[in-house]
């Protein structure tokens, strides 16, 4: 009892930590990347800028505009942010550094980040406004095309290993992760492609394309709302990229440094990838996003699922 | 504690149900619908089985209340106050609701539940896998033909015609 009530106050005080943190990181990697010097006046190198940024978002007056379906509205940003904290339920940061080793962590994964797209849309549809109806409309959309292809490239690692378990599947790669394997390694770059677009980011952020929507679905929340919604985008970069090193990068496992270093290495490289992308990449149109997902992705990751398939029956 | 558990989550799957079918709103009927499945996600985790709550969580959730809500704000006027909740045939309804109430009450009051509580079945998803594909093989499959069945019929009444 004790220990989980300890488990749960760590994650969310690691939740608060990290969402900071890569807020900062972002910045200084899209200032180094547009050769610009980023946050600077705040600590050294701008390490305080977070601290500042959550206080006076923190200070910020909650606005509600006018017109807006008050019950939608005021849900919305708990829709978004409770489902991403509880996915940390079955994250196994180390051999036994894991909240709760449910025997369909990966399923559980899944499943409580697709409440996500209700939230998106109750904040679109809440807002009382044409760019977040729009931006929310697009998001649902989106999420659940990519959906499709994220759940054959999720079943192929389930298949190899031969459970749904998080902490089994990091122990079926104890004698090679599993993206060294061809059929995997196209499950994998299928994989970080649809979860790029499961969480809005660019090249895939049509969601909340700024040059047409404004902000999409959160133009219309002001302070702590809107900081809800930030964190929840933060902390699902690092739950899926979490799940990926997880799933195909042997989680915890590696030479010399304890496992929780080994996993928080993978898992931020990995968001560190989504950054790299979303600064370096143009925005896609939504038609072509659209056509993408299940003209290309799709029948690509169904005909991997059934060669490897037939494959793991012959052999 | 552990009961106390339960009764918080039944309940609020009662009042979640009863709320999805009371608003005015039919968007908000939808969302107190989905905390509703969510509640009811809930009970299948305290009863311990994750399987059928994550599934429950990813189909309905996930899948069928977010259809439902692209269908609400495809449909024009839907959400127009002059829309009716009750239909003419109101009163049978809710009279063939009652008695299937009572029904179930009774059938729920003289099941012997207390001996079956403690030994709850673990499943694995080996067994579950095992059993769709041997003893459950026909009823799984007529299943996928149905769904099959519908998507066609979707594309079918979706498509522009020349």
């Amino acid at each position: 009892m004790i220990r989980m009530f300890l488990s749960g106050f760590a994650c969310l005080g690691f939740i608060a930590l990290s969402a900071m943190f890569l807020i900062w990181w972002e910045r200084k990697i899209s200032a180094i990347i547009q050769n610009r010097m980023g946050p600077m006046l705040t600590g050294f190198h701008g390490t305080l800028q977070p601290i500042a940024d959550t206080i006076k978002l923190l200070l910020k007056e909650d606005i509600a505009p006018a017109g807006i379906d008050f019950l939608s509205w005021w849900l919305a940003p708990f829709f978004v942010t409770v489902p991403v904290v509880t996915a940390f339920v079955v994250i196994p940061f180390s051999s036994s550094w894991v909240p709760y080793d449910l025997n369909v962590g990966v399923l559980y994964i899944c499943s409580i980040t697709s409440i996500c797209v209700l939230g998106i849309f109750m904040a679109g549809w809440g807002s009382n406004n044409k760019y977040s109806l729009l931006g929310g409309m697009r998001s649902a959309a989106q999420i659940i095309s990519y959906e499709v292809p994220l759940l054959l490239s999720v079943l192929l690692v389930v298949m190899e290993s031969g459970t749904l378990s998080m902490q089994g599947i990091v122990h079926a790669q104890e004698h090679g992760w599993f993206v060294f394997k061809p059929h995997l390694a196209i499950a994998f770059v299928i994989y970080l492609i649809s979860s790029t677009a499961e969480v809005n980011r660019v090249p895939f952020d049509i969601p909340e394309a700024e040059s047409e929507l404004v902000a999409g679905y959160h133009t219309e929340y002001t302070g702590m709302k809107f900081a809800m919604f930030f964190v929840a985008e933060y902390t699902n970069m690092f739950i899926v990229s979490a799940t990926a090193a997880t799933l195909f990068l042997g989680g915890w496992q590696g030479p010399f440094l304890p496992g929780v270093a080994w996993f928080l290495m993978k898992s931020y490289f990995l968001v560190f990838f989504m950054m790299w992308m979303r600064w370096t990449l143009p925005r896609v149109r939504m038609d072509q996003m659209m056509s993408f997902a299940w003209k290309l992705l799709t029948p690509i990751a169904l005909l991997n699922l059934l060669i490897s398939g037939w494959f793991m029956l012959k052999v | 504690m552990q009961d106390l558990v339960f009764y918080f989550i039944a309940g609020c799957a009662c009042v979640f149900a009863v709320l999805a079918v009371t608003q005015r709103s039919i968007f908000h009927c939808a969302l107190w619908l989905a905390m509703t499945l969510l509640s009811v996600a809930g009970v299948y985790f305290y009863l311990e089985a994750p399987f059928l709550g994550a599934i429950q969580i990813l189909v309905y959730v996930g899948g069928i209340i977010t259809l439902f809500v692209f269908a609400i704000k495809l449909t024009a006027h839907i959400e127009d106050k002059s829309i009716r909740q009750l239909n003419t045939q109101w009163l049978p309804a809710a009279l063939i609701s009652l008695l299937l109430f009572y029904i179930l009450i009774q059938a729920f009051a003289s099941h012997p539940w207390k001996n079956i509580i403690p030994n709850a079945p673990v499943t694995s998803l080996q067994v579950i896998g095992r059993s769709l594909m041997t003893g459950y093989a026909l009823p799984f499959e007529f299943m996928s033909v149905i769904l099959l069945g519908a998507l066609v019929g979707a594309i079918v009444i979706g498509k522009v015609k020349k």
